[in-house]
């Protein structure tokens, strides 16, 4: 298993994009910056969405109001955080494969996150309106903490490396 | 003769940043050095996440369905609360090694760049109910919006572009 990965990471990593971004001076940062752009947008909004569920912040509109602003551009974000998380990882695909904070982040949290993000978005109908039940402000705060954890594995990743 | 005080007084400005025992602690112990970049990172996300949809908005690309005040009166304090987090952590992270940093030609790129954003977007919240009276966003309006937009995402670009061309960061 390890090792089938290993091989999928180095012939990822030899492929020609993959090479460009990790030996060219001037591509990685931005990609780092499209990684980053498209996760202002994903998180910032998640992180808007999650805050009204809870009850915070102004109440000028409900967070089923809310979320229908946000929602294409939530998964807007989401595209192009993914577009440039898989250039970053293919520049070095070998190394985050036996990284256990990358591990961590992708295998784990990501999914887990992810699953919550999708069941809280198919339960706004029912949760956004007036009175938020007490189930819908949990599954907020849940989600909340699950993206600063993504974001504390990734961090992580260094001090593994 | 200016310049040159202006640059005696910013570096000792720096040097007492690095010594500071607050600091030195903050940067050196190994998960209160982690927990400032995830504040910074996590405020950055929050920061222009809510000033990004609001251009949008603006620039009549998300959420017409709902008014341009409404959104921004929502969005624009997390906005505030990102840009608290991103610059306290950013602050303490650049007073550990402060005295590199002055000098560096492409951290004052990144300070240029995030000042103009902030601007923008001080202009933006400032703005948005006038605008949102008009029966439609007048064009001046987009364009200080997209303007907004495009410096956060040069921030962040001059941001990852620290590393890469001083190594720093």
């Amino acid at each position: 298993m390890d090792s089938s990965l290993v091989t999928f990471g180095s012939w990822l990593q030899n492929r020609s994009f993959a090479l460009a971004v990790a030996t060219s001076d001037w591509a990685y940062p931005f990609v780092q910056a499209t990684h980053f752009t498209g996760l202002s947008l994903w998180v910032g909004t998640t992180v808007a969405t999650d805050l009204s569920l809870l009850g915070m912040g102004n109440q000028y509109q409900t967070p089923l109001q809310l979320f229908n602003v946000l929602f294409v551009w939530n998964w807007v974000g989401f595209c192009i955080a993914v577009l440039g998380g898989f250039l970053l990882f293919s520049a070095s695909a070998a190394t985050y494969l036996i990284n256990p904070a990358f591990l961590t982040k992708l295998g784990v949290l990501i999914p887990m996150a992810l699953m919550l993000h999708i069941v809280i978005q198919r339960k706004m109908r029912e949760w956004g309106r007036q009175e938020t039940p007490r189930v819908a402000r949990i599954a907020g705060l849940v989600e909340l903490l699950f993206w600063i954890s993504v974001v504390s594995a990734a961090v992580s990743i260094p001090y593994f490396g | 003769m200016r310049r040159r005080e202006i640059s005696n007084v910013l570096t000792h400005f720096g040097e007492a940043l690095q010594d500071n025992s607050l600091i030195v602690m903050l940067n050196s112990v190994g998960w209160m050095a982690a927990t400032l970049e995830i504040v910074h990172y996590f405020g950055m996300f929050v920061l222009v996440g809510s000033i990004a949809v609001i251009d949008l908005r603006v620039m009549g690309l998300a959420g017409q369905q709902q008014s341009a005040t409404k959104l921004a009166q929502r969005l624009f304090p997390w906005m505030w609360v990102g840009l608290a987090l991103n610059f306290l952590s950013g602050f303490v992270m650049f007073g550990g090694i402060a005295a590199s940093y002055i000098p560096d030609s492409t951290f004052h790129l990144k300070m240029e760049v995030v000042l103009a954003a902030v601007i923008f977007g001080i202009i933006v919240q400032w703005k948005v109910p006038a605008w949102d009276r008009l029966p439609a966003m007048p064009m001046g309006a987009k364009l200080i919006a997209a303007i907004s937009l495009l410096l956060w995402v040069g921030a962040i670009l001059a941001g990852n572009e620290l590393p890469a061309l001083s190594g720093l960061g």
